[in-house]
């Protein structure tokens, strides 16, 4: 491209040794490029959140018993009579918590994923990247085996996964970190090495279990959403709440470290800190979900690259879209998988998979993508 | 930028950087007092860089020049010796501190996520962020985006605001990155290599811009090239680096000079004087010919 430096741009003669003249202007058209800026991010942020309460009612309506719109009403007023008492006990007992569930986990996937394939820079990044997960899926197939599944209230698994997930944590970043610093190419690896260390020990143990037990771990390895206690779920919308807030604050840190370590340092990133922050909180929240919910694929990965095509690279606007895109998504997934073969269910995973995969692979064919290219 | 206005009004003969037996290496680990010190990237470099002036750093391929600059922005940390910023140990300025008076322009800009030239100009904002519950995702704020639409204009980028950094040329993509290193407001501009990989029009457009900011802002500049005629043309002083040392540092017409450019480069260097402007301009010899000429009467 020719550029014209036009005449008018040339500096004539500011006096030397005198400051320049503070420009007096108008800023016309950098205001309405903010408000658009700022616009648009309320404008996502108001669509997102009515998806989401649309998905909510949704998912309560259908189900193994579908309900009609005046019973789902009824119930959700709490002015429900007589055989309508049927509905509200479906709603608020079974499928509100196991809604709120899939929107929790799959929010939690979603955000993590989104700041982990920053944080290491390579697309294919999610929650389990870390060896986090398998030292969770270790940790609840070692208490099934010592048959400390049913203990503190059913707690047991939940309490033996994240003891796991806390354990492989303190191990990858202690591979991983050196010097007070945290590269990321040593933490990528430390993850893969856990993962596989972890599942090795986790073959062993299954090998050894009864038909039982490893029927409960495999299950638990498919992931499930169905019936979540009350401290569970508390739990990880705690975690959840504390993650969004702790990598809200970093978003802009993770654009500036996007387009590069250094640049992102003499911009005055405190680099280190970020990574540790962003590391600690996407492990921690990880070892959560997993911990509560088994191992729930493709949310974490896909979810992230989706709303990138949709709403661009920017992580102020990526990391919440994913959030609530991820809760959407699974939302439904868990819905389909308790409604078409109900009384029975199919895995979620295979729900989350066959939904988001080809529609994934339309984004990708009909958009122009650009990560990584 | 009407933060120049107070920088500039403020008269300070503190030098912008006073670099003192400067010594760094890659490998942290601990040596011998008595290893080799060839192993060293910057090796007891000493020099001042004065308020406002431009000074340009050459050098053979790894001298050290991109480590120095490094150094100087705080992204490494010596070993050994001391650099002050405007008086202050920049080992004690925080990152934060550093980011608002140092501008580090890298080599090239990567371009991995799709940003936009202005989400990329605005990241240059990210030293004056005020975050708060209220904001809790930093928008910037209207001062932000006032500075990022002056040296938008000033780099000639205002009519690519929108368009994704990854689609530009890399003269554009230069520009871009002179823009976010401007939006920093800085007292310092370092430069690594800005005219690499460009023709001579888009190097003629970044030099301009670099020229005007500096009349207009009084910055400092430091500017690494491999253009050894390119510093001659805009730089008021030329550290000339070997082997992570100071070989000399001075203005270009007693700098660029045969002997000094032979012994540095090891091979035999032509001096003559550029017909506009009467500053010293190199070019290589032919083949066949091995002795070292200096054309200029005034060198």
């Amino acid at each position: 491209m020719i550029v014209h430096p036009s005449p008018s741009q040339t500096t004539v003669s500011d006096p030397p040794m005198m400051a320049p003249p503070v420009p007096l202007r108008t800023y016309e058209g950098m205001a309405s490029w903010q408000t658009l800026r700022a616009r648009r991010w309320y404008a996502v942020m108001g669509l997102m959140v009515l998806l989401t309460c649309g998905a909510v009612v949704f998912c309560l309506q259908f189900g193994a018993h579908a309900l009609t719109m005046a019973e789902l009403w009824a119930a959700l007023t709490f002015s429900t009579t007589g055989s309508e008492d049927v509905a509200r006990v479906i709603i608020w007992d079974i499928r509100f918590p196991r809604i709120l569930m899939g929107l929790f986990v799959g929010a939690s996937l979603a955000i993590t994923g989104a700041a982990l394939q920053a944080l290491v820079r390579n697309p294919l990044a999610d929650p389990y990247v870390l060896g986090i997960s398998s030292g969770a899926a270790l940790g609840a197939t070692i208490g099934l085996a010592f048959g400390l599944g049913s203990i503190v209230g059913g707690l047991g698994l939940p309490l033996c996964a994240f003891i796991g997930g806390g354990l492989s944590i303190v191990l990858v970043y202690g591979i991983a970190a050196s010097q007070g610093r945290l590269p990321m190419h040593q933490l990528l690896l430390a993850g893969v090495i856990v993962n596989a260390v972890c599942s090795a020990l986790m073959m062993f143990a299954t090998s050894i279990l009864n038909p039982a037990s490893l029927y409960r771990v495999v299950l638990w390895l498919m992931g499930t959403l169905s019936a979540p206690s009350t401290p569970a779920l508390l739990g990880i919308g705690f975690c959840l709440l504390i993650a969004i807030v702790l990598l809200l604050r970093e978003s802009q840190a993770l654009n500036l470290l996007a387009v590069g370590e250094d640049a992102a340092r003499s911009l005055g990133v405190d680099s280190d800190r970020v990574q540790q922050t962003v590391f600690l909180v996407s492990a921690v929240l990880t070892g959560a979900v997993v911990s509560v919910s088994g191992m729930i694929g493709f949310v974490g990965m896909v979810v992230p690259h989706l709303v990138r095509i949709l709403c661009g690279a920017d992580h102020r606007l990526l990391l919440p879209v994913s959030a609530l895109g991820g809760g959407i998504l699974l939302m439904v997934a868990d819905t389909v998988a308790r409604t078409v073969v109900a009384p029975a269910e199919i895995p979620v995973g295979v729900i989350t998979a066959l939904i988001g995969g080809p529609f994934f692979i339309y984004l990708l064919m009909t958009r122009k993508y650009r990560f990584f290219a | 930028m009407s933060q120049h206005a107070s920088i500039s009004a403020v008269v300070s003969h503190l030098p912008a950087f006073e670099v003192r037996q400067l010594s760094f290496r890659y490998d942290s680990m601990p040596s011998h007092p008595s290893a080799n010190r060839s192993a060293w990237v910057i090796n007891r470099m000493e020099f001042t860089v004065r308020q406002g002036e431009i000074v340009g750093v050459i050098g053979p391929n790894g001298s050290g020049k991109s480590s120095l600059l490094k150094l100087l922005a705080k992204l490494v940390r010596p070993q050994e010796g001391t650099i002050q910023l405007f008086g202050a140990e920049l080992g004690a300025l925080s990152r934060e501190s550093i980011s608002r008076q140092v501008a580090y322009m890298p080599q090239e800009l990567s371009s991995d996520f799709p940003f936009s030239v202005l989400d990329m100009v605005l990241m240059g904002r990210f030293p004056y962020r005020r975050g708060g519950l209220w904001n809790l995702v930093g928008w910037e704020r209207q001062e932000d985006l006032a500075v990022a639409e002056e040296v938008m204009a000033q780099t000639d980028v205002t009519h690519l605001a929108n368009r994704m950094v990854d689609t530009l040329s890399a003269g554009e993509q230069q520009r871009v990155l002179l823009a976010r290193a401007l939006a920093q407001v800085p007292r310092v501009l370092m430069l690594d290599e800005p005219t690499a990989h460009l023709d001579l029009n888009h190097q003629l457009d970044v030099c301009r811009i670099l020229q005007r900011v500096h009349e207009q802002s009084q910055m400092t500049v430091l500017l690494v090239s491999h253009d050894i005629n390119l510093a001659s043309q805009y730089c008021d002083r030329i550290l000339v680096m070997k082997q992570g040392a100071v070989v000399c540092i001075g203005p270009p017409q007693d700098v660029i000079h045969p002997r000094i450019l032979t012994e540095v480069y090891g091979c035999q260097v032509l001096v003559d004087v550029h017909p506009d402007t009467g500053l010293p301009r190199v070019s290589l010899p032919s083949q066949d010919r091995h002795q070292t000429v200096a054309v200029s009467g005034m060198l």
